[in-house]
């Protein structure tokens, strides 16, 4: 967890951490490719993988989550847990030394976001280096004590 | 792992349809370029006739050279060379080299409208075949240096009718005789004057029939008398018949030259009309003067034939006559 | 003398933005043709859009503008044999109409086509594309949106226009041979002459350059103007205007361009 004073600290946290793999609000998934695609796209490029083994890595993930019903949405037709799940496998599946969650009450605006986090991360620990969840202090008493 | 569903693709056999696509413009492209290469000789083998010329211009790179109309060959390249000439190489492929004969000639020709042309013609196409590499004059036959041409021509004859024209030229001074011997013949021996050229010349002639005229006055005179002394004779000299008969026979010919001598005054008065009337024709009146001096050197002649036998005839009347001479046959 | 300085300042802004945004264009087109050049940057996604793009660029209007290219050819070929025949001129009438049509009537008409049905559309997709920041996202998680969005993009543009002429073309052709010659082979010999006249080298590589220089950019152009929009919805629609106002004008300029170098 990185609590931020205001926007200005997570400006410089941001800044901090260039080669972080972001999930942020603020990047949006491919509007015209499927959850599937945006996620499989990433190891097609980076390890030139075929299409089919790419799509079955991307696959997988989203069993992991639970989230296979929506592999073949759209975004605009996702829910906000759907399309979080999205950005996070995207980010994921380039296995970046760091993850940054960038204000998840902005990804995750309708439901009780930390505890979703958590199980979410649970479920990809093998997978995550580390991960760091940027949220503003305000936010701090949503979190379940540790 | 678990495997990602294969999922019917949005669009049905895209890599087919575009695998068609791609194929298809590779054949076309592929084939149009063999086409053109093979449209342009490139699979022919060819040989080659360089022609030269003076003036290459009109004649690019790939132009046509026809036989009959059909193109047998084309300009592969062309340079000029040292002394100004051009040579031109054409490539002919060799199925085509047939209609090409030692005998040949090859016409590059320029149309008013379309590019030059570059023809050739075999006359005798059972002379031999024109090897590779031959060297030909390329003849200009060209529509437009032609213009030039008959502009040269039509300048050159133009400048003639000018010279024509102009107040010393020799038509100008023709026409200003012509004037002359017109006004000549209007003048008081008509004709006459114009044809021999002065009044002195044409009285002569005139004087010259006056004569005649005068010498038939007097032969008429003569028979008359003639009439009278043979009645004189009749009446004196019955019995005499040989004088008689000699007589008579010279009465006879005396009339028959007087029907000479009418008849050449007849001629006379033919060719003074005749004369008159070239007068009026500028064009014939060389021609009419020609025939009349020819007239009256003949009628001249024809005059001088009757006097000469009119005198000889007196001359047999004297010499036959048996009596003293008589004053009265008196000679013109 | 303020007013002066101050207007002269504005023009030399002016000047200076337009040819920055000319050069930002070609130094944009630039980097799509090496990309397009490198082997590795042939991944599956990247072929995959390829192939998308030709799919919609090509493929689905290729009925269409057959028939389209067909009539219109048709017509132009009617038109310039009886011309010619009334001015005596029929032996030039195949020559012509294949000129008129192959070198220069159909690739112009392919690349507006081409440039208003596939490059509007282009220019709209990236126009939103940048303005959502969707190509910032590819970018952070690893993907080269050159690779992926705009190479990929500039080649299935450049192949669609260059098949799309090319079918059209050898369509005129063959037409321009049924309405001089009739149904019929004999000409061919004949026909073969004139394709000689026409195609020479310098023709057919200008015909190819112009067609693949269309191809560039009714593609480049009109992602370039989509990039160049503020990030900013409403700014859309005069990023997709002034992609297409631009885009006409490299379409005529090449055509002035292709036809000076071919004829002077």
């Amino acid at each position: 967890m990185t609590w931020l004073e205001d926007a200005a600290a997570r400006a410089r946290v941001l800044e901090a951490q260039p080669q972080a793999a972001l999930v942020s609000a603020e990047l949006p998934l491919r509007a015209n490719l499927s959850v599937l695609e945006n996620i499989a796209i990433v190891p097609q490029f980076r390890l030139n993988l075929s299409y089919d083994q790419a799509a079955d890595a991307a696959w997988a993930l989203l069993a992991r989550l639970g989230l296979t019903d929506c592999a073949f949405k759209r975004d605009p037709s996702l829910d906000c847990v759907e399309r979080f799940g999205a950005k996070l496998l995207r980010a994921v599946i380039g296995r970046p030394p760091i993850i940054l969650i960038d204000r998840p009450a902005l990804l995750l605006p309708d439901i009780h976001y930390p505890p979703h986090l958590e199980s979410v991360l649970q479920r990809l620990a093998d997978l995550i280096e580390q991960c760091r969840i940027l949220d503003y202090v305000w936010n701090a008493p949503l979190y379940a004590p540790r | 792992m678990e495997r990602a569903p294969v999922r019917a693709p949005l669009i049905k056999h895209l890599a087919l349809k575009v695998g068609l696509l791609l194929t298809l413009t590779a054949v076309l492209a592929v084939g149009l370029l063999v086409y053109v290469l093979y449209a342009r000789g490139a699979f022919e083998p060819t040989q080659t006739v360089i022609l030269l010329a003076d003036d290459a211009e009109g004649v690019s790179t790939g132009m046509p050279v026809t036989f009959s109309g059909f193109p047998i060959g084309r300009v592969k390249r062309l340079e000029l060379q040292d002394d100004g000439h051009v040579r031109i190489h054409v490539a002919i492929p060799e199925k085509d080299a047939r209609w090409l004969r030692t005998s040949s000639q090859f016409v590059l020709e320029r149309g008013l409208v379309g590019g030059a042309k570059i023809r050739a013609y075999s006359a005798i196409l059972n002379d031999p075949p024109l090897p590779d590499g031959a060297e030909r004059t390329l003849l200009s036959g060209d529509a437009t240096q032609d213009v030039s041409q008959i502009l040269a021509r039509v300048k050159a004859i133009l400048a003639n009718v000018e010279a024509m024209t102009a107040a010393q030229s020799p038509i100008n001074e023709t026409l200003q005789n012509a004037r002359t011997i017109t006004g000549r013949m209007a003048g008081e021996y008509g004709v006459l004057e114009g044809v021999l050229g002065g009044p002195d010349k044409a009285r002569r002639v005139v004087d010259a029939l006056d004569r005649a005229n005068a010498l038939l006055a007097s032969l008429q005179g003569v028979s008359l008398k003639v009439d009278q002394t043979l009645t004189r004779a009749d009446a004196r000299l019955f019995g005499a018949g040989g004088v008689m008969d000699q007589t008579e026979r010279a009465m006879s010919q005396v009339n028959a030259i007087l029907t000479d001598v009418r008849a050449s005054l007849l001629k006379a008065d033919a060719i003074l009309k005749e004369a008159q009337g070239a007068a009026a024709n500028v064009n014939s009146i060389t021609a009419d003067v020609k025939g009349a001096t020819t007239d009256l050197a003949l009628l001249r002649a024809e005059v001088d034939d009757s006097i000469t036998k009119v005198n000889h005839l007196i001359n047999e009347i004297n010499r036959k006559w048996p009596f003293k001479r008589d004053v009265e046959l008196k000679l013109p | 003398m303020q007013a002066l300085i101050q207007f002269l300042t504005r023009v030399g802004e002016a000047a200076l933005g337009w040819l920055a945004a000319w050069g930002r264009i070609l130094t944009f087109g630039a980097h799509a043709l090496i990309e397009a050049a490198t082997p590795s940057a042939y991944n599956s996604a990247m072929r995959s859009v390829v192939m998308k793009q030709i799919y919609f660029t090509a493929w689905q209007i290729l009925p269409g503008f057959l028939v389209f290219a067909a009539l219109l050819s048709y017509v132009i070929i009617q038109i310039v044999v009886a011309t010619a025949r009334d001015f005596g001129l029929s032996e030039f009438a195949l020559e012509m109409s294949i000129r008129v049509l192959v070198l220069e009537l159909l690739p112009l008409l392919t690349a507006l086509f081409v440039a208003l049905r596939s490059g509007a559309a282009i220019n709209t997709e990236v126009a939103l594309m940048h303005i959502n920041n969707e190509l910032a996202a590819l970018q952070a998680s690893g993907v080269d949106p050159m690779r992926f969005e705009f190479t990929p993009r500039v080649i299935g543009g450049a192949v669609s226009v260059y098949s799309l002429t090319l079918l059209s073309c050898v369509l005129a052709s063959v037409l321009a041979y049924v309405a001089v010659y009739g149904l019929q082979p004999w000409a061919l010999g004949e026909f073969r002459h004139v394709i000689a006249k026409i195609f020479t080298p310098v023709a057919l590589i200008a015909l190819t350059l112009k067609s693949l220089a269309f191809g560039l950019a009714v593609t480049v152009i009109p992602m370039r103007a989509g990039l160049e929009a503020p990030r900013m919805l409403f700014f859309a629609p005069i990023a997709v205007l002034r992609g297409m106002v631009r885009l006409f004008f490299v379409l005529m300029l090449i055509e002035v361009a292709s036809l000076s170098l071919v004829y002077l």
